[in-house]
This record gives structure tokens, C-alpha cells and sequence, in this order.
């Protein structure tokens, strides 16, 4: 069917709403109730435009359908001041104690009271009053004077959790979001909320007054944790990170992750590393390092190559280009496993077993669920990436070689170390337990000492790829092609939930 | 010449009016067994009521009959009918008369509606407040399944009707349609967004048609005497005869029925009805038609005739039928503050506009009222208003801005005389400006 909006015509399917249909042409409707991965609840009103002439009034764009021939306007005087009236409304009883409060800086709130607020307030009673700092559990605070009831977090757990820890109570000026009868919420998935909630309402205890965001870094990268790859955004002050947030990607994760997927961060902050090679306890420079490997693996043979499936598609390619030309024949991929639920958490625990089968890995022996045979004649094992070797593919080994960013207990038995990175340090692909082709960015710069890991490998196969993009034109042509930036369609980018900093990287 | 009719009323004052008994003995359920016997097409009831021409009386005013040829034709889901007995409307006491003083012609109209929609389920909504209606609602509806007037295959017609009562909690909110439904669905009554409209997707996400029990009380009426009839009684456009309720500064308050497209002066003035204003005041204001809507000054209520086409002329409207009169004894500004408490205090909360602007309106007529009025504020009030009406997901925002805006514009002089000449109380706290 065929409208027009703002003057511009445009064809969309029947069922369409205009917040949607307008945001294809790129025109941007404010909107705090509305998500796009939760159904429509029209409480909030900010999305109000007006049709044909009618200025009295006014439906909301989130829960209109689109109709043949209908005329929208998205900025006529009307829909400008009943916006100003509804910015105002919002804030009379909100406390603007946004020079303390964790969501400044990625707050809508703020971001449309700039756009489309009045710039001041006729207000000058009291303020209401509510709860604050009310802990829903030992991942979420509620502030109940900062909430503008958008009800995006009870719906979270109605719709996608099939369950109702939280709820409105109360009428009037006086709704307020409360906790049900059954306590603390203990759902593995709340503290999407706090992404949800389109002001500070909900605050992240791990994050909560860590640092101010306009001062922290953002990477657009992939969740390590899980095969489903759930895209996310890193967030790091000087070199350390302080959260993950998910980031949109309709077809993985829509809008979130799981909590321990959020947490996992915290592993990616290394007390202590690997940096520069360590040759049988002692410290090597990296080429004399190689060397050495050179002469364990010898005609290949005897060496088999086990390969962490946090490691990208560029750093396998890497190592399987280098084993090729050492004659090692047999590849093998490691495997952790947790578990999975229906919702988004995979049992498979590496983010690139996909990728990692199809470079030709097979998944190691002694592993649950492997058929692969241990080879017969054994005697050096290669370990890139982190991995849990089982400890009877140890048995009878004369040299293990490992490149990873910390050797753990291994380390102490092997024959070189080699530096690398963890999978916020690197910049590369992962394919999904989906089949998606994910760009994986790095967040963490390792510093000295640790480079690039798939150059380690280039300089053991003796290649000359100079740049990453050389590795990744030499492994498009041998079949395994590399991810693109996922760019967001136009109408994705004008309805981008609450502006997370970092989202909308330039 | 004002002169009452006894159509719905016409039982009232007979002893046990609210028993079978009685009312089978007046003709009470023949127009049901006849429908039901000569199996009339439920379109031909529907054309009936759409032809009589009349409108709900809960406040909209919508035709009847036009409301109840929304549902879709041929649909296969249950079609259910809820009857709205949630009167809360200030100053509206009617249906609190047929529910309490005649429930069996409700429950004929009740009948009667099903059959004409394809309902087989109804439900009958009250407000918890209403306990003796209730009691005698309930006694009715268990005499009616005795006597085999609804049930299974009633009456050998092959028609089934299950009618069910459920009572509310005290919540203003729950007389809106669609909190209604969500009410008897037992989750938390926020009013719904419209479209989708509850004659397409209403009770369990069913087609519903909803009705004020006044309007269902006229059913078996117009069915038995004809849409013709019933198009003659009253004013021609707002036809019938509706039960009009008079509170406030009158000698004698009350239910009277009156058919539609009498002058509201005469109602006041004549001793058979209200009996004129009490002794040495003078009329200041009518608020004509339950609290939600625009307030007339006297020399508007001296031309106004009580029908929708009377009203508009006016610009105000009937609503509930429930008739406000305000002598001169009467502080404007503080009888407005009073209708304005009531509006935040039954705010649901669930959407921006009403749920922050009501209690603002309040704060800002308080502050008039405790002698800290600022001239700036009239002028605040209209704009909140003007930032409430057609922004909500329901009309109780609306309900609530005219007789706001009205009656400050047509007092303006009264709130400003406060403002100048404050007689200054202790400040509200936080009061600044």
C-alpha cells in the first residue's frame, strides 16, 4: 500500500506501522515505549504524528498501521508541540540528576529534551516522590524517580522470558515498577532491562558509577562466550573494560545477550600474560622462539596442532597455511562446552568451532562427542589459542609448543611460549553456530611484547602477507571468505534503541 | 411541556419490581421467547436498533445499532457482549436504578443483544460499590436460568446463552471499554490503544461489543414496539427516553426519565421536577452531562435542550446523562479543583499525558486556591489542557480537560480575583516561582 510521509511517497507491506514505514525513509520518530524486539505498548506518546489535517487528535506511530493513501506528517506545529508537552509531562517529576546517574551520556531522555524538548520547564511544585536505589537483585537497581513507566522491562520478561518478576503497581502519579511477591529477580537474561530501559531507571550494579561513558572507548565486536556469537558492543576506560552491552543484530541476537555473557568481560582484563617468547623457561626474542618450533616440528610428521575455537577464521587460516608447508597433516580443534538454554546461550561455549570446521579441523581426540583417533608416533603438540587439552593427549609427548595470551598450568611444561591475544585483542571473523560471518574488533591493546598472533603464524610458514587484509584475500580465495561490517539498514539505524554509546560509532 | 415517561422507569415503584414474578406478569421476556421461537435473523434485530436510532448512554453516545454492525461478518472466533455496570461518572446514579429496581429488563436486553450479535457468552460488569444491585442482578440472572431463559438450547431454540457477572475493584478507569475487558481478564486495567477497535478484537482478543446497561435496558423496547416508535420518542436526531440524574444545588435532586429535546431550564426550574434553586441563590453553572464535560453558564443553559444536537449547540455534550447544577454560593476554582483531584486520583498511569498532567493540575489549582496563585497560571492550565486532550490512550484526559478548560475560561475573572486578592495560607511547600 502506498502513503506518504512528511511529503515523501513511499510502498509498504499492509501491516506495517508509520514508526517503522517512516523510519525506512529515513525520518526518525522519537519513541521510548516502543522496541523493536518487544511488542508495542503506546504508553509513552513521544511518537505522536498527525494525519491528513486532524490536529486534535493525534495517534501514536508505533501502534498506527499504515492505510492506503494516508498522509503523515512527522514535524507539523501540532505533533512539534504536543512532543514539547510530552517531554515536559516526562520530566516535571524526573529528578535531572543526570550529573549522577550511570545512563548520562546514552540517555534518550537527554537526547530528545535536546531534539524535541521545550528547553524548560513550567513546573514549580514539589516533585513526587518514589524509591530509589531498590535492588531488583545483585545485577539491577531500580530508581523509581527516574523511571517513566515505558514498561519496556516488564514486557522484557512477559514476552521473551515468559515470566513476571516485576510489574506496575500503584495508579495514577503514584505507578511505579515493584518487584513481584517471589523476590529478587533470578533470570539468567536481566539485565537486558538495563539496555531496555530507555533512562536510568535500571542500573547496572557491575557497572554503576564505574565511568562516566563519553570518556570510555567502544569496540562493535562479538560475543566470546557462545556459539551464537551475540553481537555487542565493548566498553573500556584506558585499556581496561568495564562492560559488555549487546548490539542489535536481527537475525543473532536481536537485542540482547545473556548475563554471563555480559559478565565474561571481566576475564578479559589479564592480571598477568604471556609477552615475548619463552624458550624452555627462559625468554626469547620471537624469531629465535620460531626457530625453535622450526626444529620440534621438524618434517611434521610426528606434530599434530590443536586450535582454540575462541581463535578467528584468519588466525586458523594462519596456522593451517603454516602446517601445510611443515607437513603437519593432522589439525585439530579444541572444544568447551556449558549449558545451553532455548533462549540464546548455545551448549557449544567457543564462539568459532564453525569456522574452525570448516578450514578442515577435525575436534581433537579424548574430547566428548570426538571420533577422531589419536594419531599412533605422537611427540609434539602445538597449542595456539586457549584451550583444555585433555591430559592423556599429553601422555608421551617430547615437545609442546603453546601461543597463547597466559599458559596457565601448562606453560610450566612446555617447550616454547609463545605470546597472544585473547579474542577482545584481535580483530578478525567468527562463524556461528548460524552460519553467520561475524567481524570480531578488538576493545584491549595488548601492548608490547604481544603481536598479532596470525603474524607469529605468517612468519613461521614463511609468508608475506603485510596486512591482515592480505591474509584474508589469500583465505577468500582459498574458499573461507572473511565477515563484512554488518551495516544497518536505514530504517535499523533510525530505529536504534536507546542510544547505548557506542552503538553508533562514526 | 416537561413531563416525565415511564419506559425504563415504568416498574420502579411496584413492590418486588426486581422479581420474576412481577415483571413476567408485565410482559417481561415475551419479546425474547418470541425471538427466540420464531428464530428471527439476529441482521433483522441488528437493522431494528440501528433504525430506532439509538445512542449509548454511557457517555460516547455512539449509535447502538452501528456499533453492533462492526463485527465482522462471518468471523469464527466467539463473539462475546460485556454490559458496562461500572458507573462512576460523578454525578450519575442511573444505572444503579435499573440494576437495583428492575434487573430482568436488563437481562432481556441482555438476551436479546446476544442473540442479534452471535454472542453466546456475556458478561456483566459492576462496580464492587454496587452490592445490593449486585445481590439483586445475581438473584435475577440465577430466576431467569431457573425459568430456562438462558442456558443451553434455550427453550428448544438451539440458542445457547451464558451469562456471568464480575464485579470491579472501585477503579474509575475500569468503566473505559477496553479496561473493562482487560479487567475481566484479570490483568491490570490499563485502557487499550485503539485501533484495534473491541468489536474486532475485544474480550480475549475475541469480537466484543460493549454496552452501558441503560442502552441494553432499551433493547427489548424498541424490539418490541419497533424502531419507528422508538425513532418518535424525543429529539429527532437523539432520540428516546434516557434516565436523567440532577445533583447539586436544586430543592429536589433525583432520577427522572424524560424523553430526549427538553429544555435543561425547565428541568430546573419546574416544581414537578427539581423544583427550582434553593431559597435566595441564584444559578451559577451546569455541568450537564457527568463531571466529564463542558460546564454551561446560565444564559446557555436557558437555550440548551437536553439532546446531542441541543449540546453541540452549546458546545458540550449529554455523556452519562448526569445533570451538575452549581449555585451561586459556589467557589469556581475550587469546584473544579475538586473534579480535578478526582481525575489524577483515577488516572490509571499509563500514559505520559495523564498520568504527569492531572496531578500537575491539581498542584497548580491548590497553589491558586492556598493564595499563591500567579497570573501566568491560567494561561499554564489551558496549555496543559491543550497538552492532555487527544494525547492519551483513552478519553479520561479529555474527561478531565473539559471541564477544566470551560471553566476556566468562563471564570477567568473568578480565578484571577484569587490571584490578585490571595487570602494567603501557609505556602505549599516547594511553592517557589
Amino acid at each position: 500500500m502506498k502513503l506518504t510521509i512528511d511529503g515523501k511517497p513511499l510502498e509498504v507491506e499492509p501491516g506495517t506501522n508509520v514508526l517503522e514505514a517512516a523510519a525506512r525513509l529515513g525520518i526518525e520518530i522519537p519513541h521510548y515505549c516502543y522496541h523493536p524486539d518487544i511488542s508495542a505498548d503506546g504508553n509513552c506518546r513521544i511518537c505522536l504524528v498527525q494525519v491528513g489535517d486532524a490536529t486534535r487528535k493525534l495517534p501514536i506511530a508505533c501502534m498506527l498501521p499504515c492505510a492506503e493513501g494516508m498522509v503523515v506528517h512527522t514535524a507539523s506545529p501540532a505533533v512539534v508541540k504536543a512532543r514539547k508537552g510530552v517531554m515536559e509531562f516526562l520530566l516535571i517529576n524526573h529528578p535531572l540528576d543526570c550529573t549522577i546517574c550511570d545512563q548520562a551520556g546514552e540517555c534518550p531522555l537527554q537526547d530528545y529534551s535536546y531534539r524535541f524538548g521545550p528547553g524548560d520547564s513550567r513546573f514549580v511544585e514539589d516533585k513526587g516522590k518514589k524509591q530509589k536505589h531498590v535492588p531488583f537483585s545483585d545485577k539491577v537497581l531500580f530508581d523509581g524517580e527516574r523511571c517513566i513507566l515505558c514498561t519496556r522491562c516488564v514486557r522484557f520478561f512477559t514476552e521473551l522470558r515468559d515470566a513476571k518478576p516485576i510489574g506496575v503497581v500503584n495508579m495514577g502519579g503514584k505507578s511505579t515498577i515493584s518487584l513481584g511477591p517471589n523476590g529478587p529477580i533470578d533470570d539468567p537474561y536481566q539485565m537486558n532491562i538495563i539496555d531496555a530501559c530507555p533512562v536510568g531507571a535500571l542500573t547496572s550494579r557491575d557497572f554503576r558509577f564505574k565511568q562516566r561513558v563519553w570518556f570510555m572507548d567502544f569496540a562493535e565486536t562479538v560475543c566470546p562466550g557462545c556459539a551464537r556469537g551475540c553481537n555487542m558492543t565493548a566498553g573500556a576506560y584506558q585499556n581496561q573494560l568495564l562492560r559488555f552491552t549487546p548490539r542489535r543484530n536481527p537475525e543473532v541476537n536481536k537485542s540482547w545477550m545473556c548475563d554471563d555473557g555480559r559478565l565474561s568481560y571481566k576475564r578479559y582484563n589479564l592480571e598477568s600474560r604471556t609477552r615475548g617468547a619463552v624458550v624452555r623457561g627462559q625468554p626469547e626474542s620471537l624469531e629465535r622462539a620460531l626457530d625453535a618450533v622450526k626444529a620440534l616440528v621438524g618434517d611434521g610428521s610426528r606434530t599434530a596442532v590443536l586450535a582454540a575455537t575462541t581463535l578467528t577464521c584468519e588466525e586458523l587460516f594462519a596456522v593451517k597455511t603454516w602446517a601445510a608447508g611443515a607437513g603437519v597433516k593432522t589439525l585439530w580443534h579444541g572444544a568447551a562446552s556449558w549449558k545451553g538454554d532455548e533462549f540464546l546461550k548455545l551448549a557449544d561455549a567457543t564462539p568459532n568451532t564453525a569456522g574452525a570446521k570448516e578450514l578442515g579441523f577435525l575436534l581433537a581426540p579424548l574430547l566428548p562427542g570426538s571420533t577422531t583417533p589419536r594419531p599412533a608416533g605422537l611427540s609434539v603438540l602445538v597449542v595456539a589459542g586457549e584451550v583444555a587439552v585433555p591430559a592423556a593427549l599429553l601422555d608421551g609427548l617430547d615437545a609442546l609448543v603453546i601461543q597463547a595470551p597466559a599458559g596457565g598450568a601448562l606453560a610450566e611444561g612446555a617447550s616454547v611460549l609463545l605470546p597472544g591475544r585473547t579474542p577482545l585483542e584481535t580483530k578478525g571473523t567468527w562463524v556461528n553456530a548460524t552460519g553467520h560471518r561475524q567481524a570480531v574488533r578488538p576493545a584491549l591493546d595488548p601492548g608490547a611484547g604481544v603481536p598479532e598472533s596470525w603474524t607469529l603464524w605468517r612468519d613461521l610458514a614463511g609468508q608475506r602477507w603485510p596486512t591482515l587484509q592480505h591474509l584474508q584475500a589469500a583465505m577468500a580465495a582459498a574458499g573461507s571468505a572473511p565477515a563484512r561490517k554488518r551495516t544497518p539498514s536505514v530504517a535499523e539505524q533510525a530505529l536504534a534503541q536507546p542510544a547505548l554509546a557506542g552503538n553508533n560509532l562514526p | 411541556m416537561i413531563r416525565e415517561t415511564k419506559l425504563l422507569s415504568a416498574r420502579f415503584g411496584q413492590p418486588q419490581s426486581w422479581a420474576l414474578e412481577g415483571f413476567r406478569k408485565d410482559g417481561g421476556y415475551e419479546t425474547w421467547l418470541k425471538v427466540l421461537k420464531d428464530k428471527r435473523p439476529p441482521a433483522e434485530l441488528v437493522a431494528e436498533v440501528k433504525a430506532s436510532g439509538l445512542k449509548g448512554r454511557g457517555g460516547a453516545g455512539f449509535s447502538t445499532g452501528t456499533k453492533w454492525s462492526f463485527i465482522p461478518k462471518g468471523t469464527t472466533k466467539p463473539v462475546y457482549l460485556c454490559v458496562n455496570g461500572d458507573e462512576s461518572e460523578p454525578g450519575t446514579f442511573k444505572d444503579r436504578q435499573i440494576l437495583e429496581l428492575d434487573p430482568h429488563q436488563l437481562l432481556e436486553g441482555v438476551g436479546l443483544t446476544c442473540y442479534a450479535i452471535g454472542a453466546h457468552t456475556a458478561y456483566l460488569y459492576l462496580r464492587c460499590e454496587f452490592a445490593l444491585g449486585l445481590r439483586r442482578l445475581q438473584a435475577a440472572l440465577d430466576e431467569a436460568y431457573k425459568a430456562g431463559l438462558f442456558g443451553k438450547n434455550i427453550q428448544g431454540s438451539g440458542f445457547d446463552l451464558e451469562v456471568h457477572t464480575h464485579i470491579g475493584a472501585g477503579a474509575y478507569i475500569c468503566g473505559e471499554e477496553t479496561s473493562l475487558l482487560n479487567s475481566i481478564e484479570g490483568v491490570r486495567p490499563y485502557p487499550r490503544n485503539k485501533p484495534p477497535f473491541p468489536a474486532v478484537e475485544g474480550l480475549f482478543g475475541c469480537p466484543t461489543i460493549i454496552n452501558n446497561v441503560e442502552t441494553i435496558a432499551n433493547i427489548p423496547h424498541i424490539l418490541k414496539r419497533g424502531a419507528a416508535w422508538h425513532a418518535a420518542l424525543g429529539n429527532k436526531e437523539d432520540p428516546g427516553s434516557r434516565l436523567w440524574c440532577v445533583s447539586g444545588h436544586v430543592k429536589r435532586r433525583g432520577v427522572w426519565e424524560i424523553e430526549t429535546g427538553f429544555r435543561l431550564a425547565e428541568l430546573i426550574d419546574s416544581p414537578d421536577f427539581c423544583g427550582g434553586m434553593r431559597p435566595g441563590r441564584k444559578l451559577k453553572a451546569v455541568i450537564p452531562g457527568g463531571s466529564s464535560s463542558r460546564v454551561l453558564l446560565p444564559d446557555e443553559v436557558a437555550v440548551a435542550t437536553m439532546d446531542a444536537p441541543g449540546m453541540k449547540q452549546v458546545n458540550s455534550s449529554l455523556g452519562s446523562a448526569g445533570i451538575i447544577v452549581l449555585d451561586d454560593s459556589t467557589d469556581m476554582v475550587d469546584a473544579v479543583l475538586n473534579l480535578m483531584r478526582f481525575y489524577a486520583h483515577e488516572s490509571c498511569g499509563q500514559c505520559t499525558p495523564c498520568r504527569e498532567g492531572t496531578p500537575w493540575v491539581v498542584k497548580v489549582l491548590e497553589r491558586i486556591m492556598s493564595g499563591h496563585g500567579r497570573a501566568e497560571d491560567l494561561d499554564l492550565l489551558l496549555d496543559l489542557a491543550d497538552n492532555m486532550e487527544g494525547r492519551t490512550v483513552c478519553a479520561l484526559a479529555d474527561g478531565a480537560c473539559w471541564p477544566l478548560v470551560s471553566i476556566v475560561q468562563k471564570f477567568r475573572a473568578e480565578f484571577l480575583a484569587k490571584i490578585r486578592a490571595p487570602a494567603r495560607a501557609a505556602a505549599p511547600a516547594g511553592a517557589g516561582a
